[in-house]
């Protein structure tokens, strides 16, 4: 006699998955990033290669045009304007005649004000520069956007403890 | 008579709450919020201040000879605080600490101490040298700009009151002097 193969039955049935962990951690989950929520009237994208320096000012960011330096360019908003060589402006984009003004900044923020008439009236500029920038580089975009009409200059810095 | 039907309630009993819609709403809330999410918090350096101490800024304005206090920032000799009170110049300075970098709890300490000394200024003039780094003149603002004592503050009248209150407040109006130079 030959002997049959035990096959073991499997009962078809369903089973109810506990999710109360899940959604404890859901809970958790939410309640961090309601709290992270960008609650500020403008919010600034950072901008890559820019390593902003931190400070301990409360203040939130206003409507403004913004310009950012790295360590390879400045730009305009995303227009980039001028390449940056060891941490200073590359020589092409300077005026021959006054070593502090970059004329393709300049440039862009005339065309700026043409297009933007009421922002460029308040004169403020949101400056996102890389903390290792030094002074002497910042000073030509500073000097060149008060000559262009936008003498307000507002540091952007990330909030102390990030 | 027919005695009537008691219905049995079980005050015991257990049952399961389904939490599988409110599952369903986190699971779509959550990447929403994700996206929108900002993980780094930017702030802007402006002089935001209480109207008491703008009121007195304004103040400082009409002063025709002003005390001024003006700041030079050198990578190499660290912070000088040049306070010019019409003919007579004082000179303080902070050198760089053991590891060559700016003596931030010194240059704090000295501004509170020219604060002290002259409560009705708010405004100073930055002149960082070319060669210094971006985050050096931030920290420096930062120091000039308010006392991180909070036990440490100084004198300054309500115009419109004339009450006299206190305030953190130091220098929190920033100019930088040297921008438009060569």
């Amino acid at each position: 006699m030959r002997r049959t193969r035990y096959v073991p039955e499997i009962k078809k049935q369903s089973f109810g998955l506990n999710i109360t962990s899940m959604t404890d951690m859901f809970t958790i989950l939410l309640v961090f990033l309601l709290q992270n929520f960008a609650a500020g009237e403008v919010a600034i994208d950072p901008v890559a290669g820019v390593r902003l320096p931190s400070s301990n000012s409360e203040k939130n960011p206003v409507n403004a045009v913004k310009i950012s330096i790295s360590s390879t360019e400045l730009k305009m908003d995303l227009i980039k304007v001028a390449d940056v060589q060891n941490n200073s402006i590359s020589a092409a984009s300077i005026d021959p005649n006054d070593s502090n003004f970059v004329k393709p900044l300049f440039d862009e923020l005339q065309k700026f004000n043409k297009e933007h008439e009421k922002l460029a009236k308040t004169g403020k500029v949101l400056f996102l520069a890389d903390q290792a920038i030094p002074y002497g580089t910042l000073r030509k975009v500073m000097y060149t956007a008060s000559m262009a009409g936008f003498p307000n200059i507002k540091f952007v810095t990330t909030a102390a403890g990030n | 008579m027919r005695a009537r039907k008691k219905i049995k309630i079980n005050h015991n009993s257990e049952f399961e709450l389904d939490l599988a819609p409110l599952l369903a709403v986190m699971v779509k809330l959550v990447p929403v919020l994700l996206v929108s999410s900002a993980f780094v918090q930017m702030m802007i350096i402006e002089t935001d201040l209480p109207q008491v101490v703008q009121q007195a800024i304004e103040e400082q304005k009409k002063d025709p000879k002003p005390t001024s206090v003006a700041v030079e920032m050198s990578k190499k000799t660290g912070i000088k605080i040049v306070i010019t009170e019409g003919e007579k110049q004082t000179i303080e300075t902070v050198s760089l600490n053991a590891k060559q970098e700016y003596d931030l709890p010194n240059i704090q300490a000295k501004f509170q101490e020219v604060k002290k000394a002259h409560p009705e200024v708010f405004k100073i003039e930055m002149n960082p040298d070319a060669d210094v780094p971006y985050k050096d003149v931030v920290q420096v603002m930062d120091e000039a700009r308010k006392s991180r004592n909070n036990d440490i503050k100084f004198p300054i009248k309500d115009q419109k009151t004339g009450v006299d209150t206190t305030t953190l407040y130091m220098f929190p109006e920033v100019v930088f002097g040297n921008m438009m130079d060569g």
